[in-house]
C-alpha cells in the first residue's frame, strides 16, 4: 500500500480536539451549563470539520493512504503511532463525525450532571475516531478499549429501563471479546517474526494457514460480539434500550461498526486464508442474524426494542456482505456500516425526542402521534422508509450491493435475507401506522412539536442520507479506491 | 564514591535513627513527627533518584549496585514517602506508637533495599528478614479488637514457614553449587538443572519472594492481614513491599532461565492458578481491602508471565508492570484511606455516594479501579499487554488466553466498586474536604496513571536497559 505523509497533522488534530475538549471540561463548573455544552460543541465541530475535509481531500486518483501520519511510539516492542486514511475508513470517520456532532447537539437539553456527561462522552468518541484511523494493532485496540468501557458508566448514570443490568451486561459481553482479540493480535504479532504492529507490514507476511484460522476465528469473535453479530447480540438491543438518546446514536450508529470495520480491517486483512475457511461460518451467521433481527423486531411494542432488533438484522446485512469477500459485498458492507449509522442515529434521535416528552415508547400508547408532533414523527418516518430500503435513500444502495454479491455466492442464504427483509419492510410500515397514523392519544395533546433549533441535529442526518441516497457514486467510488487494493491482496 | 554507591541505603539508616529518637520522647508529638518524617522520606526519594545511574560492588561482591537495583530503590523509595503522605491521621495506631510506625516502615524500606541489591544468598536472606521482621511487628500495631493479632500470627506463621522452605532450596543450591555468589552460581546451573535437585532449589528458593508476592500457594496471609492490619500498613505492604518481591523473584528466577521447558512450566501453572483462584475469589468480597486482597494475588499472577518469558522484554515488561502496579494499587488504597478517615474496613458498599461526597476522590478511584482492571489509556492497560506480549513471544498462547479471559472476569468486581462509587447515592454523607498536599497528590497519580500508559516508552527502555545486568 502507498503511504503519502501528511503535510499537517490533520488526523492528529481528529483525534485529540475531543481530548483537548474534555480536558477543558474538567476544570469548568458543573453550574456553567453553557460553556460545558458550548466547549463540546465546539470540541465535536473541529473533529466533524475534519473528518468532512478527509474525505473531500482524499485524492482518489492517487489512491493508498494518505494523511499518513508515522512515529515510533515503543521501539523495544515495535509499537508505531501509525494513522492513515483510506478509501474504506474515511467515510466511516465521516460518520464519527456526523453521530458526535448532531450527538452533542440532540443532549442539549439534558439537565443530570451535564459536565461528567460531555467528559464521557468525548472520550468514547476519541477511541472511535482513533480505531478507524489507526493502522497500528496496538493502538487499535488502545483506542478500541477506550471506545467501549465508557459506556458501562454512561449507560449507568443516565440510562433507564433496567439499566444496571444493561450496562454489566454489555460491558462483560464485549469485555469478553476484548478476551478473544487479544490472544489473536498477539499471536500474529509473534509468529510474524517481525515483532512489529504495523498492521500493513504485517500484511506483507505470509502467516501458516493455521495461524490465520485460529486467528480469524478468535477475532472474528471476539470483533463480532461488538458488531452484534448474531448469537452473541443479546447486549445490544437491551444495551441501546438503556442507554441515554445520544449514547444509543453513538453505540448503535458508530460503536457497532467499530465490530465489522475491525473484522475487514484486521481479521480478513491479515488472515485472508482464515477467511476463506470461516467464510460460510460467517455467511450463515449473518443470514440468521437477518432473518431473527427481524422478526423478533416485529414482536416489540416499545420503540427503542424495534430499532435495537432491527440495528441486528442491518449489522447482519454487514456481516454479509464481507462473507461474500467480493468487490460488490465489500462495497456494499462499508457503504452499510455508514448508512445504517446515519439511519440508526436518526431512529434514535428522534425516539429519544419523543420519550424525553411523553416518558413513553410504547407504539400503541403514542397512537396517532403524528397529529400531535408532525416534525418529530417525520423524523422517525424517514429513518424508517430508510431502514425498510426505500431508493433514494443511501441504505437502499449499500443493500442492493450487498444482497446482489449475496446471491451470487450464497444463494440460498441470500435469498433468505431478502425475502425476510422485504417482510421486515411490510411490517415496518405496520409499526409506522400504528405510532403515528393512530387515533391520538390524549394524555400528549399538549405537547409542542420540536423546535428549529432541536431539529437541526436531525435534520443533518436526513441531509446526509438523502444526499447518498442521490449520489451514491460519491460514497461507492471513494470506498473502491481502496477495496480494489484490498481484494487483490487476499 | 564508595559512599555515594550505598547512598540511598546510608540515608535511609539515618533516617531510621532520627525515628528512633522521636520514639523515645515520653509524651508523643504527632503532627511534628508525621512533617518531619514526610519530608525527609520525600528527600529520600530524591537521593534515591540521585543515585539512579550509580554502578559498582561492594562488600567483597556480595552486594551490586546497578540500574535494576537503583530503579526499584526509587520505587520503593517513592513507596514510603507516599505512605507517609496519607499517614497524616492514624487513628487506627495508638498516638505513643506514632514514632514505631514510622520507625519500622522505614527499617522495612531499607531491608527491600539491600535486598534488591543483593547478589549473594546469605546477604538476600538476611536483607529478606530484615525487611520481614519490621512487617511482622508492624500488622499487629493496629488498636481494638482482635482481628489484627490474627493477621499478625498468620503473617508471621506463613512468613516463617516460606522462609524455612527458602532456606531448604538455598542449602540445595549451595550444596551442589559450593558458592552462595549468584555469579558463581549462574554458569554452573544448567548442567545442575538438569537433576531435580537444582530445579526443586530453584523453585523453593523462590518460595519466599512468592509469599511476599502472594502468589499461590502462598497466598493465604493476603486477604487477613489487608484486612486485619492498619490501612497504611496494607498500602506499604500492597505496593512497596510487592516491588520488591518482583525484582528478587526476577534475580532468582534468573536462575532457573536455562532449565528452559520444566522451570517455566511450573511457573506457567502457578500464574495460571494465581490469576484464577484470586480473580475468582475476589468477586464475592465485600470488604473493600479484602477484594484488594485478591486481586493482588491475580496480579502476581500476571507479573509471573512477564517472568517466565525470560527474555529481556519479558523481564522489561514485569518490571514496568511492578511499577505500574505500586503506582494504581497505591492510588485505589489512598481512596480508600480517605474515604475511611476512622481507620475502620471499608465495605464496597460503603463508598456510595463518592460521587457527590469528593469528585476529585471518585476520579482517582476510578482510574485506579480501571488502570487494576486493565482499561487503557492507563499504565495497567499498557503493562498488561506488554506482559502478555512477551509471554506470547515464547509461544504461551494458552496462558496468553487464560489471561486475557481473567482479565474480563476480573472487570466485573472492579465495576462493583465503581458502580458503588458513582451511581449509589450516599444517604446524607458529609463531603470529604481534602488537604492542598492530599489534593496535589490525587492529580499527580491521575496525570501519571494516564501519561505512563499512553508514553510508556521512557520507563520500558530505562527497564531494559536495567535487566542486562540480572539476565
Amino acid at each position: 500500500m502507498t503511504e503519502h505523509l501528511a503535510n499537517f497533522p490533520y488526523l492528529t488534530c481528529m483525534l485529540l480536539s475531543p481530548v483537548v475538549g474534555l480536558t477543558i471540561l474538567l476544570f469548568l463548573k458543573e453550574e456553567w451549563g453553557l460553556a460545558i455544552r458550548m466547549v463540546s460543541l465546539v470540541a465535536a465541530g473541529i473533529s466533524f470539520a475534519l473528518s468532512i475535509f478527509t474525505f473531500v481531500g482524499y485524492d482518489k486518483t492517487l489512491g493508498g493512504l494518505q494523511f499518513v501520519e508515522k512515529y515510533e511510539w515503543v521501539k523495544a516492542f515495535g509499537i508505531t503511532y501509525f494513522v492513515g486514511v483510506e478509501g474504506m475508513n474515511a467515510p466511516l470517520l465521516l460518520l464519527t463525525g456526523i453521530v458526535i456532532f448532531t450527538g452533542v447537539l440532540t443532549m442539549w437539553e439534558l439537565q443530570e450532571r451535564v459536565k461528567e456527561y460531555f467528559i464521557f462522552q468525548l472520550a468514547l468518541v476519541t477511541g472511535v475516531f482513533g480505531v478507524f484511523m489507526s493502522y497500528d494493532m496496538f493502538f487499535f485496540f488502545l483506542f478500541y478499549e477506550i471506545a467501549v468501557v465508557p459506556m458501562y458508566v454512561l449507560i449507568l448514570i443516565w440510562g433507564s429501563t433496567r439499566k444496571i443490568y444493561a450496562a454489566m451486561k454489555l460491558t462483560l459481553y464485549l469485555m469478553a471479546g476484548s478476551g478473544l482479540i487479544i490472544p489473536g493480535i498477539l499471536l500474529l504479532y509473534s509468529s510474524s517474526g517481525l515483532y512489529t504492529f504495523d498492521m500493513v507490514r504485517l500484511h506483507a507476511v505470509q502467516f501458516s494457514p493455521w495461524i490465520q484460522k485460529l486467528t480469524f476465528v478468535l477475532m472474528y469473535l471476539g470483533f463480532g460480539v461488538l458488531a452484534g453479530v448474531w448469537p452473541f447480540h443479546t447486549w445490544s438491543p437491551v444495551g441501546h434500550v438503556a442507554a441515554p438518546t445520544a449514547v444509543s446514536m453513538l453505540h448503535a450508529g458508530v460503536l457497532m461498526k467499530l465490530g465489522s470495520f475491525a473484522i475487514l480491517r484486521v481479521a480478513m486483512y491479515l488472515c485472508p486464508q482464515g477467511f476463506q475457511y470461516w467464510a460460510h461460518l460467517m455467511a450463515l451467521l449473518a443470514a440468521t442474524g437477518i432473518v431473527y433481527g427481524v422478526f423478533v423486531g416485529l414482536a416489540q411494542t416499545d420503540l427503542k426494542y424495534v430499532i435495537g432488533y432491527s440495528s441486528v438484522s442491518h449489522m447482519g446485512i454487514v456481516g454479509l456482505g464481507l462473507a461474500t469477500g467480493t468487490l460488490d459485498g465489500l462495497n456494499g458492507a462499508v457503504f452499510q456500516m455508514f448508512a445504517h449509522g446515519v439511519m440508526t442515529a436518526l431512529f434514535f434521535s428522534a425516539v429519544g425526542f419523543i420519550y424525553d416528552r411523553t416518558h413513553t415508547r410504547d407504539i400503541h400508547e403514542l397512537g396517532g402521534f403524528s397529529k400531535i408532533m408532525p416534525v418529530a414523527s417525520a423524523f422517525f418516518i424517514t429513518a424508517a422508509l430508510c431502514g425498510a430500503g426505500v431508493p433514494g435513500m443511501a441504505s437502499f444502495w449499500a443493500e442492493l450491493l450487498v444482497l446482489i454479491a449475496a446471491v451470487k455466492v450464497f444463494p440460498i442464504r441470500g435469498l433468505f435475507a431478502i425475502a425476510s427483509l422485504v417482510i421486515g419492510a411490510l411490517f415496518a410500515l405496520r409499526v409506522v401506522q400504528n405510532t403515528f397514523f393512530n387515533e391520538p392519544n390524549p394524555k400528549f395533546i399538549h405537547f409542542e412539536d420540536v423546535s428549529p433549533f432541536l431539529g437541526l441535529p436531525r435534520m443533518i442526518l436526513i441531509g446526509f442520507l438523502i444526499f447518498f441516497g442521490l449520489f451514491p457514486q460519491v460514497m461507492v467510488g471513494l470506498i473502491k479506491t481502496s477495496i480494489v487494493p484490498f481484494i487483490q491482496g487476499m | 564514591m564508595t559512599m555515594l554507591l550505598f547512598g540511598p541505603e546510608l540515608y535511609f539508616f539515618c533516617l531510621a535513627l532520627v525515628l528512633f529518637f522521636f520514639s523515645l520522647r515520653r509524651t508523643p508529638k504527632v503532627k511534628t513527627d508525621h512533617t518531619v518524617a514526610t519530608v525527609l522520606a520525600g528527600v529520600g526519594f530524591l537521593v534515591a533518584l540521585a543515585c539512579l545511574f550509580q554502578k559498582g560492588d561492594l562488600f567483597f561482591q556480595a552486594y551490586r549496585v546497578d540500574l535494576f537495583s537503583q530503579i526499584f530503590k526509587a520505587a520503593l523509595a517513592l513507596g514510603l514517602f507516599l505512605v507517609f503522605m496519607i499517614s497524616r491521621n492514624l487513628p487506627a495506631i495508638e498516638e505513643r506508637l506514632h514514632a514505631e510506625f514510622y520507625l519500622f516502615l522505614t527499617t522495612c524500606t531499607l531491608g527491600m533495599m539491600m535486598l534488591v541489591s543483593s547478589v549473594e544468598l546469605l546477604t538476600i536472606y538476611v536483607s529478606l528478614e530484615l525487611s520481614s521482621y519490621s512487617l511482622y511487628i508492624l500488622v499487629p500495631l493496629r488498636k481494638g479488637d482482635d482481628i489484627d493479632v490474627e493477621a499478625g500470627i498468620k503473617y508471621l506463621f506463613i512468613g516463617a514457614v516460606s522462609s524455612g522452605f527458602m532456606l531448604f532450596g538455598l542449602s540445595y543450591i549451595f550444596g551442589a553449587t559450593h558458592s552462595t555468589y549468584l555469579a558463581d552460581i549462574i554458569p554452573r546451573m544448567p548442567q545442575l538443572l538438569a537433576s531435580p535437585i537444582g530445579l526443586v532449589g530453584v523453585l523453593l528458593a523462590l518460595a519466599g519472594f512468592f509469599f511476599k508476592l502472594s502468589v499461590f500457594p502462598f497466598h493465604f496471609w493476603a486477604p487477613d492481614v489487608y484486612q486485619g492490619g492498619a490501612n497504611q500498613v496494607v498500602t506499604f505492604i500492597a505496593t512497596a513491599s510487592k516491588a520488591a518481591a518482583v525484582a528478587l523473584v526476577l534475580r532468582l528466577a534468573a536462575l532457573g532461565a536455562s532449565a528452559g521447558y520444566d522451570f517455566a512450566q511450573a511457573l506457567v501453572i502457578l500464574s495460571i492458578i494465581s490469576m484464577t483462584l484470586g480473580n475468582l475469589v475476589a468477586i464475592v468480597q465485600k470488604d473493600f481491602k479484602r477484594m484488594l486482597a485478591y486481586s493482588s494475588i491475580a496480579h502476581a499472577g500476571y507479573v509471573l508471565m512477564g517472568v517466565l518469558a525470560f527474555t529481556e522484554v519479558g523481564y522489561a515488561s514485569a518490571i514496568y508492570y511492578a511499577l505500574a502496579y505500586l503506582i494504581m494499587n497505591f492510588t485505589v488504597f489512598m481512596v480508600l484511606n480517605e474515604v475511611a478517615r476512622d481507620g475502620r474496613d471499608l465495605k464496597i458498599a460503603e463508598l456510595a455516594g463518592l460521587y457527590h461526597r469528593s469528585p476529585l476522590l471518585s476520579m482517582s478511584l476510578i482510574l485506579g479501579i480501571f488502570a487494576l482492571a486493565g482499561v487503557p489509556p492507563s499504565i495497567g492497560f499498557t503493562g498488561k499487554l506488554l506482559l502478555f506480549t512477551s509471554a506470547m513471544n515464547q509461544g504461551y498462547f494458552l496462558l496468553v488466553l487464560i489471561g486475557a479471559v481473567n482479565g474480563t472476569i476480573s472487570l466485573y468486581y472492579y465495576l462493583k466498586v465503581v458502580y458503588a462509587a458513582y451511581f449509589v447515592p450516599g444517604q446524607g454523607l458529609p463531603t470529604i474536604e481534602l488537604s492542598w498536599p492530599s489534593r496535589f497528590l490525587n492529580y499527580a497519580l491521575c496525570a501519571s496513571i494516564i501519561g505512563f500508559g499512553v508514553f510508556p516508552n521512557f520507563i520500558v527502555e530505562l527497564a531494559r536497559s536495567a535487566v542486562k545486568a540480572v539476565l
